[in-house]
C-alpha cells in the first residue's frame, strides 16, 4: 500500500459528522506520529506537571502515614457516620475505572471501530484508578494491618470470612475487576510494544520494550493467538462491568438504613459509573489529544460519541434520583421520607443539589451538536460531572448516616486535612501514575489503528463494512 | 516469669517495674519504684507520672514519636507492604505469688463494706477488689443511704483514687517536704496555742456527721477551749437547716419518705437525682397498676425532678419563695386550722399571687390527701421557702408522717456562708494564728465578697489538707496531700443518723493524710486511726462481745440500731409569721441568676475526674464544663444562641461562659453550674468550665437578681452528647396520662404493635437454655446517669476528652437519650437508657466481613474484640447506633497507677476495634461457674448487670426469658412494655416500658 495514498473525504452523514479517522499516515506515519511523544525526552510541562503530581502523592504519604501511625480518628469519621470520604472516594474511583472496561470489552463485542482510538487510554485510566480505590478499603480500617482477613484463606485458627457480608463480596469483586482490566490492558499493549521495540532510537528502549513485547514478532500465529486470547479476555471483562459496581453498592444496599437500602442501587450504580467513567476519560483525552497532536486518530466523532454515551447514562441517574425521591415517598416510610426531605433541605442540600445540577442539567447540553462537536464546552461539562458523582456518592453516604433512626444519636459530619490529604493524594497518584503512561507506553493502539485504517481503505466505496471482517485476522 | 502471651516474645520487659502488674499490687507499691533515686525535684516531677503531658485525658496526637507509636506505625506499614505478624500486644510480665496470702485468690474478687460521705452523710458501699486493688464501687443494700445502689458520685471515686494526678507531696511555701516536717511544725504550733487555751486557732473543715471526728473536736476542745470550727462547703444545705430553726425553733434534720406521699410537690428541689432512698421511694409509686403519687415541680432551670414531674411549672428563682406562700396561703384556706399569727401574715401574699390557677390545683390535690402528701424546698432556696414548706406540711399533717425531724447529725449543721465569712472577718481582724482547712478550695469557691486569698495571707500559720494542689493549696503556708475516702479508716452516720463504719481498700498510695488524723494529731494524738476509732466505738457501745460485733459492723456495712429518732416539734407559728411577711417579693424587670449544684462534680471536688467529667449532664447533655442557662425566649429576645460566649456580670462581678439555651428553663433568669473552672496545677491547664463563685454573695448564695448579660462576640464549641432532642414523632421514649393508658388507646401507654412476632422467612431458633434478656422502665427512670459511670467502671470503657467528644467519639456504652415534647418554652421531657438491645435478628452480625459480631447461643449479640478489623460497617447498620469504635489509642494503660482501674474481668480494647454493650457478659460468666459448681441453674436476680446494679430506681431488669417466672420475662409481657424500632424487625432482647404520667385532670392541657 503506497504511503501517499490518502484516505477519502467522509461522507456528508448528518448523524457522523466525524470521520472516525482522518489521519494522512500510512503505517510508518502512524508510527512516527504516535510513538513521537514517547521517544522524546520528557519536557518542561511534563515535568512540571509530574512534579505537581508527585508532591500530591507526597501529601498522601503523609496522610496515610498519619492514618496508619494514630488510627482513622485523625479523620472526621466519629459515631453516627462512621464512613464518609474514604468510602466516597472508593466508591467514586471503581466507578471511573468502568469506563475502561466498557470501552475496552463490551464495545469490542459490539465492533464499535471508534473505540480503537481511546481504549488504552480507558483502559491505563481504569487501572490507575482502581489502584487509588484499592487504597481506601485498607486505609479505613481500624486495624489495617488484619485487612487480609477478609480473604478466605486457611488459617490456623480455622477462621474465615463472614461470606454474608458485602464488604467481602467487595474483595473478591474488586481483585477479580482489578486482574482481567490487568491482562486485558497487558495483552492489547504487547503488539504496540513490538512496534515501540522496533521503532526505538534508543538501546534502553530497545530492551525495555523488547522485554514487555514478550518476543512478539507479528507472525500470523502471534496475531492469530493474540486476537482470540483478547476476544476471550473481552468476554470475561464484560460481566465484570455489571458486576462489579453492583457489588459495590450493595455495601449500601444490604444495609437497613434509608437511603441505602434500596433495590436499584445495583443498575443506579452501574449507570453512574459509565458515566462518571465516560466523564474522566473525556477529562482526561481532551487535553492529552490536544497536546500530543493526537486530532486526527482522536477525532471529533470519538468526542461526540462519549458525549452521547454520557447524556444516555446521565439520562439514566436522573431516572435514578428520581426514582429514589418516588420510592421514599410511595413507601410511606417515616424514616425514607424523612431522608428524602433532609438531603434537599438538610445540612448537606448544598452538596445535593450540585449534584443534581452536575450530573442532570449539564448532560443535557449535549443534545446540541454544537456543544457536542466542541472539545472545550465537553471537557467543561466532563469536569462538572465528576464533581457531581463524587458529590453523589457523598450525599448517599453521609447524608443516610448523619440522621438515621435515633435522632439522639443525630450528628453532622465534616472532613479533616486527613481525608482532603488522602483524597488530593489519590488524584495526584493517578496523574502521576498517567504521566508516566504518557510518556512511556503507546496510549493509542497503534496496530489496532493500522488496522482500522486499512479497514477503511479496503472499503473505500460507500458501501458498509461487512460485518465481522474488521477485527478478525 | 511468662510472658502474657507465649505466642509473641517478650519485648524488653526488663526495663518496666516489675511492679506495674495487677498481681503484684498489694496495697502501696507504686509510688515510686524500689530503688528509685532522684537527685532534684525537677527530674523527680519531670519522671513521675504526675508530669504527663497536658494532654491528658484529651486523646491528641503525640507530639513525637513514641515507642508504642512508633510499633504501631511498623506493624500497620509491613503489614500493608504484604507482611504479616509483625504487629504486637503490648507486653508485660505477671509474677506470681511467692507465698499466697491467706484468703487471697488470684483472679477472685473479694467485696468490703465501706463507707463514704457525700454531703457529710455517710452512704454505703460493698467494693469489690482483686488483690487488694479495688475496681468497683456497688451500693450496700443495707445502708439506708444506698440501699444497694449508689448515685454517680459513688460511682465516680474510683476514677479519683487511681488518679496519678493527685497530690502526693507535702509542702511548706511550694516547697516540697519530708511528710514529717508538718507534724512536727504542727505540734510546736499547737503547743505554742496551748498556753493561750487555743486562741486564734481556727479550723475550716467540710461538713461532717463522723462521730470519731465529734469524739476528736470534743477532746481538742478540752485541751483548747477556745479553738473555733467554721463548717463550709460551696454547696452544702445550710438553708434547709435554717429553714428548721425558723419553723420550728431549732435546727433539725427533715427526712423525706416519698413512700407515703400521694402528691409531692418539689419547690426547686432536686429529690430525685443523686438521693437514693428518695428515688426509690419515688419510683416505686410510679407503676400504674400500683397506686401512682402525683410530682409537681416549681423551679427556673429544668432539673432531674422536673423531667419526672407530672405538672411543672416555670418560675424564676425569685418567683418560687412567693410560689411557696401562695401555696401555703391556699392550702391554710382550703385545709383551716391555721393559727391566726399565720393568717393575718398571709393575708397579705394572696393578692401578689404566681400562677394563681397552679397554685390552686396544686393547694387542691395537697389538701385532698392530706397526711399522704410531702412539699420539699430545695437548697437553692433561701430559709423563708423551707419554713413555708414545712408550715404546709405541718398545716396538712404530713409532719411525723411523710416529713419525720430528727436531730441534725452533722457536726455542725450550719455549714452555710456565713460560717467562713466569720472566719474571713476574724483573720482580717488578726484574730486568726493558726488554721487548719480541709475543705473544697474555699479559694476558688469562696463567694466574690470574702477575699479570701487575701485573708489567708494574714494568716501567719496555715495548713490546707486536699486531694490536689489547687488555689488555696497556692495559698496556705502548709499544703498536706489528703487520703481518698478509700484509703483511710473513719466513719460516719447516714441521713437518718445510722452510723457505719468507714475501713480502707488499701493503703494510700500517695502518702494521703484524713481529717480524723489531722485532728488526732492537733490534739497530741499519735495512734493511728483505726486504733482511735476502734476504741471510740468500743467506748460508745459497750458490750462484753463487742470485738464480735465491730466485725459484723464492718462485714455488714452498717452500726445496727443507731437511726437517730424522730423528734416532735410543733411548729413555731409566730417565727414562722415573722418569717414569711419579712420574705422579700419576686424581683420583676431585672434578669435573674441562679446557681445550682452540678450533680457530677459536687462541689467541684470531682473536678479531676474524667469519668464525672465526660458523664452527660442528665438534662443538658454537656460534658466537660458549665454553661448559662437560657431559656428559648430569653435567648431568642437577647439574641443568643448555644455556644455564644456570655460575659456575665453581676454587682461588678464578673464571669465568662459559653450560653445553653436549654428548653423549659424560665424565662428571664439564667442558671450556672458550681464547681467548674480553677486551675489543674499539677498540669498547668486550666481545669474545664467557668468558675461562677465570684458572682455568688455570702447574702445571696444561691439565686440574685440584677445579673447583665453581654455577648462578647466569640462561640465556643459545647461538648454535648446529644445535638437533637426531638423525637420527630417517631416512636420512641414512649409516654402517656394515665387516663390514656387506662382507656388502652394504642400507642399510648400500650404497645400492641411495637410487641410480638415480625413476619419472617424463618423458622425462630429454639433457645433451650437461657435466654437473656432486659427491661428498662421509663416510668422509673430519672435519667440520673448513675448507671452510666458505672457501666465505663464495669467495662472499662475510656475517657476520651472533650475535643474527641466534640468530635462524635463518645465511648459510653451505655446512653441516656432525652427527649423534650411539645413547645420549646415549656416541654415535657423523657429520659431513655440506650445500650445494645441485642437484637436476635442483629443488623451488625450479618454486615461483619470477618465475624467479629456472632450471636450466643443464649441470645447474646457478642463482640470478639480480637478478631475486630474495624470496618465501622455494624455501627452504620446498627439502627440504635449504640455501637462504639476505639477512633484513636483511647486506652487506659497511660500510667502504672491507671492500670490499676480497669476490671480485670473485661478486655481492654486497642485502637480501631468496635465495642458495646455486652449485658455485662463478664458476670453471666461469673455466675454461671459460681452454680456450675453447685450444679443448679442461675437464679432470678442472681446476675445484676452494672447498670442494674447501680440504679437507684431499680429501672433495669436483667434475666433469662426463658424463666416465665423471672421478674424481666413479667416486664417483657408488660402492657407497656415494647420494643424500639420494632418496625424494623430486629427483634430487640431489651424492652422498655413506657413512661406513665399521673396528671391532674384540673390542670390537663387542653
Amino acid at each position: 500500500m503506497p504511503d501517499e495514498l490518502q484516505l477519502p473525504a467522509p461522507p456528508p452523514d448528518p448523524l457522523e459528522p466525524h470521520p472516525v479517522l482522518s489521519t494522512p499516515h500510512a503505517d510508518a506515519g502512524l508510527n512516527e506520529q504516535l510513538f513521537r511523544y514517547v521517544q522524546l525526552p520528557p519536557g518542561k510541562a511534563w515535568w512540571l506537571m509530574f512534579g505537581l503530581s508527585l508532591s500530591l502523592v507526597g501529601l498522601l504519604a503523609v496522610a496515610v502515614f498519619v492514618t496508619f501511625g494514630w488510627g482513622v480518628g485523625t479523620w472526621g469519621v466519629q459515631i453516627p457516620v462512621a464512613w464518609a470520604f474514604a468510602i466516597t472516594e472508593f466508591v467514586w474511583w471503581i466507578g471511573i475505572g468502568h469506563a475502561g472496561t466498557l470501552i475496552s470489552a463490551v464495545l469490542l463485542l459490539f465492533l464499535q471501530r471508534w473505540r480503537t482510538s481511546i481504549n488504552r487510554f480507558a483502559e491505563t485510566m481504569t487501572l490507575f484508578a482502581v489502584m487509588c480505590a484499592g487504597m481506601f478499603p485498607v486505609l479505613h480500617l481500624g486495624r489495617p494491618w488484619f485487612a487480609y482477613w477478609l480473604i478466605p484463606y486457611p488459617a490456623e485458627m480455622g477462621v474465615w470470612p463472614q461470606f454474608r457480608s458485602p464488604l467481602v463480596w467487595d474483595m473478591f469483586a474488586v481483585s477479580t475487576y482489578f486482574t482481567v482490566s490487568l491482562l486485558f490492558w497487558y495483552m492489547g499493549l504487547v503488539p504496540d510494544f513490538a512496534s515501540l521495540r522496533d521503532s526505538a532510537k534508543r538501546s534502553w528502549q530497545r530492551m525495555v520494550y523488547g522485554v514487555l513485547s514478550l518476543g512478539w514478532r507479528g507472525s500470523a500465529r502471534h496475531w492469530r493467538h493474540h486476537k482470540s486470547a483478547y476476544l476471550l479476555l473481552a468476554g470475561l471483562a464484560t460481566p465484570l462491568v455489571l458486576s462489579v459496581h453492583s457489588i459495590v453498592s450493595m455495601d449500601f444496599a444490604v444495609a437497613l438504613l434509608p437511603g441505602w437500602h434500596s433495590t436499584i442501587f445495583p443498575p443506579y450504580f452501574v449507570a453512574g459509573a459509565v458515566f462518571s467513567g465516560f466523564a474522566l476519560v473525556a477529562t482526561l483525552i481532551i487535553p492529552a489529544r490536544h497536546f500530543l497532536g493526537f486530532e486526527q486518530v482522536i477525532t471529533g466523532r470519538h468526542l461526540d460519541n462519549m458525549a452521547k454515551i454520557m447524556l444516555v447514562t446521565g439520562w439514566i441517574v436522573t431516572y435514578a434520583y428520581a426514582c429514589e425521591n418516588f420510592l421514599s415517598f410511595y413507601s410511606g416510610d417515616p424514616f425514607e421520607i424523612h431522608l428524602a426531605v433532609d438531603r434537599a433541605t438538610g445540612h448537606y442540600a448544598l452538596a445535593y443539589w450540585v449534584q443534581l445540577f452536575c450530573n442532570c442539567v449539564v448532560p443535557q447540553l449535549f443534545w446540541s451538536s454544537r456543544v457536542r462537536g466542541s472539545p472545550i464546552a465537553i471537557w467543561c461539562a466532563s469536569i462538572l460531572i465528576n464533581v457531581g458523582m463524587w458529590l453523589e456518592r457523598y450525599t448517599i453516604i453521609v447524608t443516610a448516616l448523619y440522621r438515621d433512626f435515633l435522632p439522639s444519636s443525630w450528628r453532622s459530619y465534616s472532613p479533616t486535612w486527613v481525608d482532603v490529604s488522602l483524597y488530593l493524594g489519590t488524584l495526584g497518584f493517578f496523574s502521576a501514575a498517567f504521566l508516566l503512561a504518557l510518556k512511556f507506553l503507546p496510549i493509542v493502539p497503534v496496530s489496532e489503528l493500522k488496522e482500522l485504517r486499512v479497514e477503511l481503505l479496503e472499503h473505500r466505496p460507500k458501501g458498509a463494512t461487512p460485518p465481522g471482517v474488521a477485527h478478525r485476522a | 516469669m511468662p510472658p502474657l502471651n507465649p505466642i509473641d516474645a517478650p519485648e524488653a520487659p526488663a526495663e518496666r517495674p516489675l511492679a506495674l502488674r495487677g498481681l503484684t499490687l498489694q496495697g502501696r507499691p507504686l509510688a515510686l519504684g524500689p530503688g528509685r533515686q532522684w537527685t532534684s525535684v525537677e527530674e523527680l516531677r519531670r519522671e513521675s507520672p504526675a508530669a504527663l503531658p497536658a494532654s491528658r485525658p484529651d486523646v491528641e496526637l503525640p507530639r513525637e514519636v513514641t515507642r508504642r507509636g512508633f510499633l504501631q506505625l511498623l506493624g500497620a506499614s509491613t503489614a500493608a507492604a504484604g507482611l504479616e505478624g509483625c504487629w504486637r500486644m503490648p507486653q508485660g510480665t505477671i509474677v506470681p505469688y511467692h507465698d499466697r496470702p491467706v484468703g487471697v485468690t488470684p483472679g477472685e474478687p473479694t467485696h468490703y463494706a465501706t463507707t463514704v460521705l457525700r454531703d457529710g452523710l455517710g452512704v454505703g458501699l460493698l467494693v469489690t477488689a482483686y488483690e487488694g486493688r479495688p475496681t468497683k464501687i456497688e451500693g450496700n443494700p443495707e445502708h439506708p443511704a444506698s440501699l444497694g445502689a449508689t448515685s454517680v458520685y459513688e460511682q465516680g471515686l474510683l476514677r479519683t483514687l487511681y488518679d496519678p494526678l493527685r497530690a502526693r507531696e507535702v509542702k511548706e511555701r511550694g516547697v516540697p517536704r519530708a511528710p514529717e516536717s508538718f507534724e512536727g511544725a504542727l505540734r510546736e504550733r499547737i503547743g505554742r496555742l496551748l498556753p493561750k487555751k487555743g486562741a486564734g486557732l481556727w479550723f475550716l473543715l467540710e461538713p461532717s456527721s463522723s462521730p470519731l471526728q465529734a469524739e476528736l473536736w470534743r477532746r481538742l476542745l478540752a485541751a483548747l477551749p477556745e479553738a473555733r470550727l467554721a463548717s463550709w462547703g460551696p454547696s452544702s444545705d445550710a438553708a434547709s437547716h435554717d429553714g428548721t430553726r425558723l419553723a420550728f425553733g431549732r435546727p433539725l434534720a427533715a427526712r423525706l419518705d416519698l413512700s407515703k406521699a400521694d402528691v409531692v410537690v418539689a419547690l426547686d428541689a432536686e429529690l430525685l437525682a443523686d438521693d437514693v432512698p428518695a428515688a426509690r421511694a419515688f419510683a416505686d409509686r410510679r407503676v400504674p397498676q400500683g397506686r401512682m403519687n402525683r410530682l409537681y415541680a416549681v423551679e427556673p432551670r429544668l432539673s432531674v425532678t422536673g423531667t419526672m414531674a407530672d405538672h411543672r411549672l416555670r418560675l424564676r428563682p425569685s418567683e418560687v419563695g412567693p410560689f411557696a406562700l401562695a401555696l401555703l396561703a391556699a392550702v391554710a384556706k382550703r385545709a383551716g386550722g391555721a393559727p391566726a399569727e399565720l393568717q393575718s401574715a398571709l393575708h397579705a401574699q394572696l393578692g401578689a399571687a404566681v400562677a394563681p390557677g397552679f397554685v390552686d390545683a396544686v393547694a387542691a390535690d395537697l389538701v385532698l390527701h392530706r397526711g399522704a402528701s410531702l412539699v420539699a424546698a430545695g437548697r437553692g432556696q433561701p430559709p423563708a421557702v423551707h419554713a413555708a414548706a414545712h408550715a404546709i406540711n405541718a398545716l396538712l399533717g404530713n409532719l411525723g408522717v411523710t416529713v419525720t425531724l430528727a436531730e441534725p447529725v452533722l457536726l455542725d449543721p450550719a455549714s452555710g456562708m456565713g460560717a467562713l465569712a466569720e472566719l474571713i472577718r476574724a483573720a482580717d481582724a488578726g484574730k486568726v494564728d493558726t488554721l487548719i482547712a480541709a475543705c473544697d478550695n474555699p479559694a476558688l469557691f469562696a463567694p466574690g465578697d470574702l477575699d479570701v486569698v487575701g485573708s489567708l495571707g494574714r494568716v501567719p500559720f496555715s495548713a490546707y489538707l486536699g486531694a490536689y494542689e489547687d488555689e488555696t493549696a497556692q495559698r496556705t503556708t502548709w499544703f498536706v496531700p489528703r487520703a481518698h475516702p478509700m484509703e483511710g479508716w473513719g466513719d460516719a452516720r447516714a441521713f437518718d443518723g445510722t452510723a457505719s463504719i468507714a475501713q480502707p481498700l488499701l493503703d494510700p498510695l500517695f502518702g494521703g493524710r484524713s481529717i480524723e488524723q489531722l485532728l488526732a494529731r492537733c490534739t497530741g494524738e499519735l495512734r493511728p486511726v483505726h486504733e482511735l476509732l476502734h476504741d471510740f466505738w468500743r467506748t460508745a457501745s459497750p458490750s462484753a462481745d463487742f470485738e464480735l460485733a465491730w466485725k459484723e459492723w464492718l462485714q455488714r456495712g452498717v452500726v445496727p440500731g443507731t437511726a437517730a429518732p424522730a423528734v416532735a416539734a410543733a411548729p413555731d407559728w409566730a417565727s414562722i409569721a415573722r418569717t414569711l411577711a419579712a420574705a422579700p417579693p419576686a424581683q420583676s424587670g431585672r434578669l435573674e441568676i441562679a446557681f445550682y449544684r452540678d450533680l457530677r462534680l459536687l462541689d467541684g471536688r470531682e473536678a479531676h475526674n474524667g469519668w464525672l467529667q465526660e458523664l452527660p449532664d442528665p438534662v443538658t447533655k454537656q460534658t466537660w464544663g458549665n454553661a448559662a442557662l437560657v431559656g428559648p425566649t430569653t435567648a431568642d429576645a437577647l439574641g443568643i444562641q448555644s455556644g455564644d460566649v456570655l460575659l456575665l456580670e453581676l454587682a461588678g462581678a464578673r464571669a465568662r461562659l459559653p450560653a445553653y439555651v436549654l428548653p423549659g428553663h424560665a424565662d428571664g433568669a439564667v442558671s450556672v453550674a458550681l464547681g467548674y473552672g480553677g486551675e489543674d496545677f499539677a498540669q498547668g491547664a486550666p481545669l474545664p468550665g467557668t468558675n461562677v463563685a465570684p458572682l455568688r454573695t455570702v447574702a445571696a448564695p444561691w439565686l440574685s437578681a440584677g445579673l447583665t448579660l453581654t455577648k462578647s462576640g466569640e462561640r465556643e464549641e459545647l461538648a454535648v452528647t446529644q445535638e437533637h432532642w426531638r423525637m420527630e414523632g417517631r416512636p420512641l421514649a414512649e409516654s402517656a396520662t394515665l387516663a390514656e393508658y387506662r382507656a388502652g388507646i394504642p400507642g399510648r401507654g400500650t404497645f400492641p404493635e411495637q410487641h410480638g412476632p415480625q413476619p419472617s422467612e424463618y423458622a425462630p431458633i429454639p433457645y433451650p437454655g437461657y435466654a437473656w434478656g432486659m427491661a428498662i422502665d421509663l416510668a422509673r427512670c430519672t435519667g440520673c446517669s448513675a448507671c452510666v459511670v458505672a457501666c465505663a467502671s464495669e467495662n472499662n470503657t475510656p475517657v476520651v476528652g472533650k475535643e474527641q467528644l466534640i468530635r462524635g467519639r463518645e465511648m459510653h456504652w451505655l446512653r441516656l437519650d432525652r427527649y423534650f415534647e411539645g413547645p420549646a418554652e415549656d416541654p415535657s421531657s423523657i429520659a431513655m437508657p440506650v445500650m445494645c438491645v441485642q437484637c436476635e435478628d442483629a443488623p451488625c452480625e450479618y454486615v461483619c466481613p470477618v465475624n467479629a459480631t456472632v450471636h450466643s447461643d443464649e441470645g447474646l449479640n457478642e463482640m470478639v474484640y480480637n478478631r475486630c478489623v474495624g470496618t465501622r460497617y455494624c455501627s452504620n447498620n446498627c439502627p440504635y447506633k449504640v455501637r462504639r469504635f476505639n477512633f484513636l489509642d483511647f486506652g487506659y494503660e497511660k500510667d502504672p497507677i491507671e492500670q490499676m482501674l480497669p476490671n480485670p474481668d473485661v478486655t481492654v480494647r486497642s485502637r480501631g476495634v468496635m465495642e458495646k454493650c455486652t449485658y455485662c457478659v463478664q458476670r453471666i460468666e461469673r455466675a454461671r461457674i459460681a452454680t456450675r459448681i453447685e450444679g443448679r441453674l442461675i437464679r432470678d436476680g442472681e446476675i445484676q448487670t452494672a447498670c442494674q446494679g447501680a440504679c437507684p430506681t431499680r429501672a433495669i431488669a436483667f434475666g433469662t426469658l426463658s424463666d416465665p417466672e423471672a421478674e424481666v420475662s413479667r416486664l417483657h409481657a408488660d402492657p407497656r412494655a415494647y420494643f424500639l424500632l420494632h418496625v424494623l424487625g430486629t427483634r430487640p432482647r431489651t424492652a422498655h416500658l413506657a413512661r406513665i404520667k399521673n396528671e391532674n385532670p384540673a390542670l390537663r392541657k387542653a
